[in-house]
């Protein structure tokens, strides 16, 4: 609690945000922190990491994903999210970048593996 | 007659020798002198002997067969040529993809337990993409396709491992110990935001005042 009330700025966010009638960061619940202690170990940290850097970098998740979604929403069609608006902000950042279009090619190869593994097995 | 299309197979040879760094044995025509130098490193080498090999691959077309078969290299029209630079560079990113794949099975099989586990951790963690739909689809207001879903969890990762290795960085700098505390996550978005690699829209920035 000490360290949201050094940090004025992600209770603004949340306020900015609108999750509901919660007033604070800490009263909303924790989306990911299970997740994150994984992703946390793997990127290396230690093996339990403390709860407050969790809750951390939770919401500078959520702050970033809240952040993208609201360019995207103002660029291109407006009021939709598209992934050539993710696409085209993330431009400048080579790793974000190479990684959206790994995912998204892996995604269609993966689509046709199985549309041709259904047919074939449709036709025996 | 000869003369024209002899200089225009060079000129196009020397096209498409210099825009890739790999010997291609696949074009037909410069077999001999190019497919001995494949290993060879120093492509100023390489091009050199490719346009001799050109060039006499050249006088063959231009003396005898004129037809698209075996010359389609030698006679390609810009979409033709634009095609086959196309394959090449497929081929080499292939190679280099496989390299890279025989490059890190090497360095996986030599992995520690703890480091085994750190890593199967990396690759495995993900964001849970209902919870990431369901905060997109809070914002918007209407629904998210799911490729947005997966842009969007893939990128939040990569976001999250920038600032655990800047924080790891801070950690370090600063002399402490492993587990992460709040103050080197936030120093770490400090400097990230100081590289403009946090996106920040709060402050506006006023041109003319």
């Amino acid at each position: 609690m000490a360290e949201e009330e050094d940090d004025p700025g992600f209770d603004e966010d949340v306020d900015d945000g609108g999750n509901g009638a919660e007033s604070g960061q800490g009263k909303r619940k924790r989306l990911f922190s299970k997740e994150l202690r994984c992703m946390m170990y793997g990127f290396g940290d230690d093996q339990n990491p403390y709860t407050e850097s969790v809750d951390i970098l939770e919401d500078l998740v959520i702050e970033f994903i809240t952040e993208m979604t609201h360019k995207a929403m103002s660029i291109g069609r407006q009021g939709r999210v598209q992934v050539e608006d993710i696409v085209f902000l993330i431009r400048k950042d080579p790793r974000k970048f190479a990684r959206v279009k790994d995912l998204l090619t892996m995604n269609e190869e993966l689509k046709k593996a199985r549309k041709a593994f259904d047919e074939a097995n449709y036709g025996s | 007659m000869a003369d024209p299309a002899r200089v225009k197979t060079e000129v196009v040879f020397s096209e498409t020798s210099t825009s890739t760094d790999r010997p291609k044995q696949s074009e037909g025509s410069s077999d001999g002198p190019v497919n001995a130098s494949t290993t060879s490193e120093p492509t100023a080498v390489q091009t050199s002997i490719k346009e001799e090999g050109k060039g006499r691959s050249a006088e063959d077309t231009a003396a005898g067969e004129e037809e698209d078969e075996a010359s389609s290299s030698l006679h390609p029209p810009p979409a033709t040529k634009l095609k086959v630079e196309h394959e090449k560079k497929k081929e080499k990113r292939q190679k280099v993809d496989e390299d890279e794949i025989q490059k890190m099975q090497v360095l996986v099989s030599s992995f520690s337990e703890e480091q085994l586990n750190r890593y199967e951790m990396y690759r495995r963690s993900a964001f849970p993409k209902a919870a990431i739909k369901r905060l997109i689809q809070s914002i918007t207001g209407s629904s998210v396709s799911q490729n947005v879903v997966i842009a969007m969890s893939g990128i939040s990762k990569v976001f999250a491992g920038e600032i655990v290795e800047e924080a790891l960085d801070v950690c370090e700098k600063w002399g402490d110990t492993p587990p992460l505390q709040p103050k080197h996550m936030r120093e770490a978005v400090r400097r990230l935001k100081s590289r403009e690699q946090t996106p920040n829209t709060k402050h506006k920035h006023i041109l003319f005042h």
